[in-house]
């Protein structure tokens, strides 16, 4: 049962950071290789929020949130759009984001220092027994609030204007192109939606992956993981990618050790995309088919 | 009758290879125009010119009197020229409910749900279809549903490319009885076509292009006005 909240948990959070990954590579072809940078801008933003305006969950949220929004603006900025186009540019934007990350890391360091933060409980610190398992009420929390925003997010893309370019633009940029969505504000929306959603993932992991320099790092590989093994572009094959990817973790952590968890996700992602190139996506269509 | 479209002196291709050589077209407001000619002679490549979908393009193109050589294809969209291209170019994924709303991107949904009640009564076979996605439609209710999107942005100037391109006779037909009744609302028709009797008797004008070059000009009565297009020095072909 434990590793079944373990998993919930996880998944819901991983969900978050690799449904940017996707959209951003379906919908514009680049791989944004600085989404941890973003995590860890977004950690910080949260942390600045609750020292310097207030210790209330909501404006903490609201710093991680806006925070990565800006960050993925930035992205745009200074990566996407100056090589959107160019000769080899989904290789040179990918190396350029990987760059930033870089420099981000550097920049955190020179103006934060080494040291963790510290955010507070965001949903208390209160506990309920589901049979034998303590649930506390942040992973309860992190798992309701986590399940919110993906099903905003799903209905902002199916009812919205701007959530039907998107879903254009990763289906056929050149159609796109000739019903009048432009590439720079989808690139923006896109970018920005990403940021602020890994930024939500970063307070909710906030108890467990302190703001601190590197922090970005092992979220931006299990994003990768995630948006890889879900199928590019597939926000449903994402989710279940996500529950794979989880559930992988806390079945490896409780049989093995936590060392072997990349291993065995990785062998997750070798045997799905040998099987379905276009992972959980490709599995999908062939049931609807 | 004003110019809408003007192209002149137009060289444009691919890479190092050039389909069109100083091409000359203008076209006024509300007038329907047929590009006839052989496969790979540059009908297709003079659209996609327009659009600025071409890998590079020399001369001079206007819309309304301005230059639109540095506009880029989504802003032109939004500007009122609506490319129908060869194939479909639908989003196969969405629905075909979405695919049609897309032509209307930029305006609100009331307008949006009153084209898309017009497209319905012109392609009723759409209809059933709405919540299907685009990609698991027959050829013809794909091209329906590519022109229907088309149709949904109101444009000012279509150009549509090759409709009946890979059709069964009896479908691309029936698509030509639908687009011979269309009505424009005023706007403009530049359409390629192989088959120029599927254009004879309600096009205005048919433009032959040959070797990426304009080779004559014929009434949409069919007969030639033995005029040839400036530079080129030919007969009409065909």
């Amino acid at each position: 049962m434990t590793d079944v909240v373990t998993t919930i948990n996880l998944a819901a959070i991983y969900g978050l950071i690799g449904v940017g990954i996707s959209l951003t590579w379906a919908g514009l072809g680049f791989l944004n290789l600085a989404h941890g940078v973003t995590f860890a801008a977004a950690g910080y933003g949260a942390w600045w929020a609750q020292e310097n305006i207030n210790g209330h969950p909501s404006v903490i949220f609201l710093g991680g949130i806006i925070t990565g929004a800006v960050a993925g603006a930035i992205i745009c900025a200074s990566v996407f759009l100056p090589l959107d186009g160019k000769i080899n540019w989904p290789f040179r934007s990918m190396v350029a984001s990987l760059g930033l990350a870089i420099i981000g890391v550097n920049v955190y360091l020179l103006v934060f220092g080494p040291s963790r933060k510290s955010i507070d409980f965001l949903f208390g610190t209160t506990k309920f027994k589901v049979g034998d398992t303590t649930i506390t009420a942040d992973k309860s929390g992190a798992v309701i609030s986590a399940t919110v925003v993906m099903i905003l997010l799903v209905i902002g893309l199916m009812k919205s204007r701007i959530g039907l370019g998107v879903r254009a633009l990763t289906q056929n940029p050149e159609g796109a192109a000739l019903v009048g969505i432009g590439r720079k504000q989808a690139a923006f929306a896109i970018l920005m939606t990403s940021g602020a959603l890994v930024g939500f993932a970063a307070v909710l992991l906030s108890q467990t992956f302190y703001p601190e320099p590197n922090i970005g790092y092992l979220p931006l590989v299990k994003g990768l993981i995630v948006a890889l093994l879900g199928g590019l572009g597939s926000v449903l094959g994402t989710v279940i990618a996500a529950l794979l990817v989880a559930g992988t973790e806390a079945v490896t952590i409780h049989y093995l050790d936590a060392s072997w968890v990349l291993l065995t996700q990785f062998a997750l992602i070798a045997i799905v995309l040998l099987v379905r190139p276009r992972g959980v996506a490709g599995v999908l269509e062939a049931s609807r088919a | 009758m004003t110019k809408v479209l003007e192209v002149r002196e137009l060289s444009a291709g691919y890479g190092p290879l050039r389909v069109l050589h100083d091409i000359d077209l203008a076209v006024e407001a509300g007038e329907r125009v047929g590009l006839v000619g052989l496969n790979g002679h540059g009908k297709t490549t003079l659209l996609r010119s327009i659009m600025g979908m071409v890998d590079w393009r020399r001369g001079v193109i206007e819309l309304d009197g301005k230059s639109i050589l540095k506009t880029p294809a989504y802003r032109l969209a939004r500007g009122g020229v609506a490319l129908i291209p060869q194939g479909d170019s639908l989003f196969p994924g969405l629905s075909v409910k979405d695919n049609l709303d897309s032509g209307a991107f930029a305006t609100g949904w009331r307008q949006r749900k009153q084209r898309r009640d017009r497209v319905l009564k012109l392609f009723p076979r759409l209809a059933e279809r709405l919540g299907q996605a685009a990609g698991t439609l027959s050829g013809g209710e794909r091209r329906m549903c590519s022109l229907g999107r088309g149709l949904m942005s109101e444009a000012r100037v279509y150009l549509i490319d090759e409709p009946s391109l890979g059709l069964a006779p009896g479908i691309a037909a029936g698509l030509y009885a639908t687009l011979r009744g269309l009505d424009l609302r005023g706007g403009t028709l530049v359409l390629a076509e192989q088959n120029q009797a599927l254009l004879e008797g309600w096009i205005d004008r048919i433009v032959k292009v040959h070797g990426g070059q304009i080779v004559g000009i014929i009434p949409g009565d069919g007969q030639a006005d033995g005029r040839t297009a400036e530079g080129n020095g030919q007969e009409l072909v065909e």
